[in-house]
């Protein structure tokens, strides 16, 4: 397999940034490394919280807990959102029962439920994992119900025709057909759920990434802010690629995407 | 139909206020429908947290405005020429990947840092919702684009600035709204989020002050608040969207 | 005894708060393993007819009545070969021509046996364990019919099953309906707008009226057919270029043409 040029032109592009960033904070000092850190300044701050840590925890610690309430509020949201889009995709009256609630509930952003969350449940894990759910519960539904509704009418009739019982109606032609458009909602439920917790725990929280980029901004410390930063990324890139994982094990037999 | 939307609209509402109403939830913390709306036409009028709710509004409403139509004025154009110039695409797309996935609100700490409580802060923000839709619906437009729309205008000997501008554009048109609405929903999110934690004025300040001073219908009335304008925008431009759609037939 | 009867059956259908009618006093007879197509312009309600056989639909005024009881709702009793395929794209072949016999509790080693066998009469040995995206318009049709034929329904109802297939293709399913036909005989209706295609498969073809549509005429091609012995040609294009058979195909033509001309006054 050899190197397309695609990806040596990027990996061209990341290294004459990174040394672009290296010349111009460590070399001339164009830019102020009080406001923008440079590369050493980076790794020295990722060694500490690493090892000695910061704020009270080391890198895997506040990874693991920002780790543990995402995946949490993600599954409860999806665990509850998945069974409601597929209700009420079907089930018109359903639909109309619900939908008014809905459409009051869908307007306010994830992150506007935070106030709320803490003069509810106080600054712990609780609040967030509220919030994560509020944030992840909204595209699970919309996505869902929108692939129900957007079943090939065909597929139904064929199932009618075959003599298709209730539950094997919904475990075997409802949900694989809507299930494409469900795992979109869930991507977009992952996304919502990483934003939300990470907003949540800067607004103030005891332990996890948040913190650390809340804590860094208060000591004026720009370089553990970019590690907070890099870490969030990550941790959002990872759990993303996992989920693409499952997308592709559970649907086999759509055709690749590019 | 209707009828049932009415009765699940009462039924929440008489949920909410019957929790509420009969203490089974302490009125601090779930107040009635009727005090929160009462405080949202209170809050029309009279200041809190420094400014009137409508002038809160305005404050973010301004930020927000700045900031998604930068992220617009870069997204859009920069999205167009990556799915033009395939070169570009290469450069760009890895470094765009990397900073994706941190999520716009961690980039509350470093703006307030770089930029204080300036203005500069929370445009970032909004910046950093709005462009990624901007710039993948432009240029997923681009690049789609049905090729033979390209080979017509090739045949017709037409250079590159013109083909771009009056062939790719307008093919792209749909995808490019659609990437607009999507990105002005993210951006409003954003800059909710982004006053929650570096914010003198504004909604979001507004709200984490109604927090602090345990006034639930503030809260709730901010909420409202967010979510109305969240709703407008939205539908003004899925208006845009649908407009655009009919016109191209694609209704 | 498995026959469809249309019994003066109509069917109006709403738009803008007016109802229009579709069909008007359409009366039919399939008997049992009969082979009857049923050709008409464009939106005159074949597929209607078909579909209110088949139990999606229900008629406005008159009865639809397979093997002499009124239909209620769509069964395995009235299996369906659609256009578009409707094969399930997340089940393999096997498991969708299985999937009928499933939902009817058969226990898997008749099942297996059946699907085997199902299989290999249509020619599809190889591909037990391809999914529909991996497969061609042709062999998904088979699939289809596979699905179908093996639930040994009382009545198969075609809806234009060949065309969204290219011409070869066409042909060639075409043969293939006529020996499976003949192996496994059973009551059917087919829907097309292709009168060749009408000809060459059907005992009988009736012609419809543009909208609202009726029955127009009826036509026995099976004493054509047997007197003029079309079966000592195997060949499709040989078969069409008979004689009877033109002149069968003219006719149809001819009164098809009667209603585009009288449409456009």
């Amino acid at each position: 397999m050899g190197i397309s040029r695609r990806s040596m032109i990027g990996a061209a592009t990341i290294a004459c940034l990174l040394a672009l960033w290296a010349v111009l904070t460590m070399v001339t000092g164009t830019i102020d490394t009080l406001r923008f850190p440079s590369p050493v300044q980076f790794w020295q701050s990722a060694k500490q919280i690493m090892t000695t840590g910061y704020a009270d925890g080391t890198l895997l610690s506040h990874a693991l807990h920002s780790l543990e309430l995402v995946v949490m509020g993600f599954v409860v949201a999806a665990a509850f959102g998945i069974p409601l889009g597929l209700l009420m995709g079907w089930n018109r009256r359903a639909e109309a029962l619900i939908n008014p609630v809905f459409l009051l509930i869908r307007p306010i952003p994830p992150l506007a439920w935070i106030p709320l969350a803490i003069l509810w449940l106080g600054l712990g894990d609780a609040a967030k994992i509220m919030v994560i759910f509020f944030a992840a519960f909204v595209p699970s539904v919309i996505n869902t119900f929108t692939g129900v509704r957007a079943i090939e009418p065909h597929l139904i009739e064929a199932a009618r025709m075959l003599g298709t019982g209730r539950w094997r109606f919904t475990s075997e032609v409802l949900v694989p057909a809507a299930a494409p458009m469900i795992f979109t909602g869930l991507r977009l439920s992952l996304q919502a759920s990483w934003t939300t917790l990470v907003a949540a725990e800067l607004v103030g929280a005891l332990a996890g990434l948040g913190r650390v980029l809340n804590v860094a901004q208060q000591d004026i410390y720009p370089s553990m802010v970019m590690v907070g930063m890099a870490a969030v990324g990550a941790l959002g890139w990872g759990t993303t690629r996992v989920l693409a994982a499952i997308e592709s094990r559970a649907m086999p037999w759509l055709i690749v995407r590019a | 139909m209707f009828l049932l939307g009415a009765a699940g609209l009462l039924g929440f509402l008489g949920l909410w206020w019957g929790l509420s109403a009969s203490g089974l939830v302490a009125k601090q913390f779930l107040p009635t429908p009727l005090e929160v709306l009462a405080r949202t036409l209170y809050l029309l009028t009279e200041p809190f947290a420094g400014a009137t709710l409508p002038e809160h509004l305005a404050r973010s409403f301004e930020r927000y405005a700045y900031g998604f139509m930068l992220a617009a004025a870069v997204g859009v154009p920069l999205g167009l020429l990556m799915g033009w110039f395939r070169w570009l695409d290469d450069m760009v797309t890895p470094v765009f990947d990397g900073l994706r996935f941190i999520a716009p609100i961690a980039w509350v700490p470093f703006a307030a840092l770089w930029f204080g409580t300036g203005i500069g802060g929370p445009i970032m923000i909004i910046f950093s919702g709005a462009f990624p839709p901007c710039l993948i619906n432009a240029y997923r437009g681009a690049r789609f684009v049905d090729r033979t729309y390209i080979e017509a205008a090739q045949m017709l000997g037409t250079g590159n600035l013109r083909t771009i501008l009056q062939v790719l554009l307008p093919a792209s048109f749909p995808s490019i709204v659609a990437g607009l609405r999507i990105g002005a929903g993210l951006g409003w999110q954003s800059l909710v989020g982004a006053e929650l934690i570096v914010a003198s004025a504004g909604v979001g300040y507004l709200m984490v002050q109604g927090q602090s001073n345990i006034s639930t219908p503030t809260v709730m009335a901010g909420m409202i608040a967010i979510g109305l304008v969240g709703l407008l925008i939205d539908v003004a431009l899925r208006q845009v969207e649908a407009f655009v759609r009919r016109r191209r037939g694609l209704a | 005894m498995s026959a469809i009867v249309f019994d003066n059956v109509g069917r109006r259908f709403e738009r803008n708060g007016q109802s229009f009618p579709a069909l008007e006093e359409v009366s039919l007879t399939v008997a049992d393993k009969e082979f009857v197509a049923l050709v008409g312009p464009s939106g005159c309600g074949k597929t209607t007819c078909l579909r209110m056989a088949a139990g999606f639909e229900m008629p406005s005024s008159g009865r639809v009545l397979v093997g002499g009881v009124p239909v209620h709702g769509p069964g395995p009793d009235r299996a369906v070969v659609f256009q578009q395929f409707a094969l399930f794209p997340w089940k393999n072949v096997t498991d969708n021509i299985a999937f009928g016999l499933r939902n009817k509790g058969m226990l898997a080693a008749e099942r297996q046996d059946r699907v085997a066998g199902i299989i290999k009469l249509m020619g599809l040995e190889g591909y037990e364990t391809a999914f529909p995206h991996q497969l061609s318009g042709g062999m998904q049709q088979r699939v289809a019919i596979a699905r179908a034929y093996v639930l040994e329904p009382e009545v198969l109802l075609m809806d234009e099953p060949f065309g969204a297939l290219d011409a070869q293709t066409r042909i060639v399913m075409q043969e293939e309906l006529v020996r499976i036909a003949r192996i496994n005989p059973r009551t059917v209706l087919f829907i097309t707008h292709a009168v060749e295609e009408a000809v060459y498969l059907a005992d009988r073809v009736a012609v419809m009226t543009r909208r609202p549509g009726r029955i127009k005429e009826i036509l026995d091609v099976r004493s054509v057919r047997e007197a003029e012995d079309w079966h000592r040609h195997t060949r499709v294009e040989d078969v069409m270029d008979l004689e009877s058979f033109v002149h069968l195909r003219t006719h149809i033509w001819r009164s098809l043409r009667e209603e585009k001309v009288d449409a456009e006054h």
